[in-house]
């Protein structure tokens, strides 16, 4: 695999879409027994692999599978939206009957900045997790074969596409023993953004979108970052964050594709070392927008609240955590 | 006196462009520009008023315009809006130094490798129009009525990947914009998100 053709500045290259592996297939004919069958697939600035949680796969329970990748220094893969440019990682399965997986778990991203373009994505050791549900009759004794077609775009300040046909052989037996990336799982399920009863209120307050988080402890907001996992509702550039009473209170730029206001959106907020969280975010309705429910000095504090950039939140004594 | 008028708007969208990006708007005018094209000429947007124009962002070496270029798709497009009297401005935003930058005889043998038609192809190395339009991404695909009206704006299709065969599939934006204005209906989808490489700016 070393003939990898890059697209910076050779202008005719053809493209190196294709990232496939032989490994694969080597690992086929020397076929391990019972081992689970893996293999690690070298493709452009970033290697891929298929891996499990648990050696077997237990009849009735659901299993945890993940595409681990790791990204060449400085390059990075890309969250499901994406920001202002990229693409979402995916994956497309092929499953013995009975069996279904789940969507990607997320792990919260990381925002990457290329000059006033903002980008959410991954880079390093990643790992993303899939759910694996196993039929109750799945047979003991016989083995599983898991096969995935990735699809991903990696990308520094340039960017490659890539694909990689990826299978496992997992037997079916009881127990589950962990596999050497069983850790990798746990730390996954750390950084997916955290589930909770947290809500949010969002409005439209004229080219901004102003989102209050009802319920959750983020401190003093420093550190604070919102990303949205829906595109066309907010600008991917980070928020300015305040507390009003107490209250965090995230204001974004309108997307520049914005149409009409959803029901609700998800928001990830994220802090350096705390485990990211969810938040479910509900316009207001299209009527309470315009209406006068609002005081003068409510107005007022919205635009004392877009001064602040998150990493600089306001110390005035309206905003002073309780 | 549409002075004042003018001077108000161009400096809303002075203030917007320096917060959010987001300069133009659908349904608003489209602020003219001025930038040398691949023969050295100079080409306005407002020399076309009376026609139809569609702006293409473009970078010859990202896998997204490679993808619409490659498979014929933009220099179809191209073609059919040539044909029907439309404008193509393909323009493209690199900086000196950066993946997809190109000087005119560059611009040139690119156009003539895809059979590409745009009716002119312009630089905006210091990406002035491209900040000016919040162009994000290669390609990012505007869509200007013979009135100097934006009446559309975001990606190429409907489908977001480096994948020619996901093609057949895509809702193809800009033929379908033109095709309405061509006969005087309302742009059914005015704004989709721009999909591709990140417009390769300057510092």
């Amino acid at each position: 695999m070393q003939a990898r053709a890059r697209f910076s500045g050779q202008l005719f290259a053809m493209p190196k879409i294709v990232a496939f592996s032989s490994s694969l297939l080597l690992a086929a004919i020397a076929l391990p027994g019972a081992a689970p069958l893996a293999a690690e697939t070298a493709a452009d600035h970033l290697s891929i692999e298929l891996v499990s949680e648990a050696k077997t796969l237990v009849p009735g329970t659901t299993a945890w599978l993940g595409l681990r990748i790791r990204h060449e220094q400085n390059w990075h893969t890309y969250w499901i939206n994406p920001g202002d440019s990229g693409l979402p990682t995916r994956v497309a399965w092929t499953l013995p009957p009975g069996f279904s997986a789940g969507e990607i778990a997320w792990p919260a991203p990381k925002r990457f900045a290329v000059d006033t373009l903002a980008n959410f994505g991954y880079d390093g050791d990643l790992l993303l997790p899939v759910s694996l549900a196993v039929p109750a009759d799945a047979t003991p004794g016989t083995t599983a074969h898991i096969a995935a077609q990735a699809k991903w775009l990696v990308c520094h300040e340039e960017c490659v596409p890539g694909k990689a046909a990826l299978a496992l052989d997992l037997p079916i037996a009881v127990p589950a023993e962990p596999t050497a990336h069983a850790d990798k799982f746990v730390a996954a399920r750390q950084a997916q953004p955290e589930n909770g009863v947290w809500k949010a209120d969002a409005r439209i307050v004229g080219d901004q979108i102003e989102v209050r988080v009802r319920g959750a402890d983020l401190g003093d907001g420093k550190g604070l970052d919102a990303f949205a996992e829906q595109a066309k509702i907010v600008a991917n550039a980070k928020p300015t964050v305040s507390l009003r009473g107490g209250v965090p209170v995230l204001l974004f730029a309108k997307s520049d594709y914005f149409t009409a206001a959803p029901a609700s959106f998800d928001l990830v907020l994220s802090r350096p070392h705390v485990r990211a969280i969810r938040v479910h975010a509900t316009f207001a309705s299209p009527d309470r927008v315009s209406s006068s429910s609002d005081s003068p000095e409510r107005d007022a504090s919205d635009r004392d609240a877009h001064r602040f950039r998150s990493d600089n939140v306001s110390s005035n004594p309206t905003s002073a955590s309780p | 006196m549409k002075f004042p008028l003018a001077f108000a708007t161009g400096l809303a969208t002075a203030i917007i462009a320096t917060q959010a990006l987001a300069a133009v708007s659908v349904g608003a005018p489209a602020p003219d520009f001025s930038l040398i094209d691949s023969n050295g000429k100079t080409q306005t947007l407002s020399q076309y008023r009376g026609k139809m124009v569609v702006l293409e962002w473009n970078n010859p070496g990202c896998p997204f315009v490679h993808k619409h270029y490659a498979s014929g798709n933009i220099p179809k497009q191209q073609a059919a809006a040539m044909a029907d009297g439309v404008v193509w401005l393909t323009i493209n935003s690199g900086a000196p130094g950066k993946q997809g930058y190109l000087d005119g005889a560059g611009a040139k043998a690119f156009v003539a490798q895809y059979h590409a038609s745009p009716s002119a192809y312009l630089f905006d190395g210091d990406g002035k129009v491209g900040h000016l339009y919040g162009a994000k991404t290669t390609p990012h695909m505007y869509v200007i009525d013979g009135g100097g009206t934006l009446r559309y704006m975001g990606g190429i299709d409907s489908i977001a990947s480096t994948d020619e065969d996901d093609l057949a599939k895509a809702t193809q934006f800009v033929p379908q914009a033109l095709a309405e204005l061509k006969s005087g209906k309302p742009v059914s989808i005015a704004t989709s998100t721009p999909y591709g490489c990140g417009v390769k700016y300057g510092p």
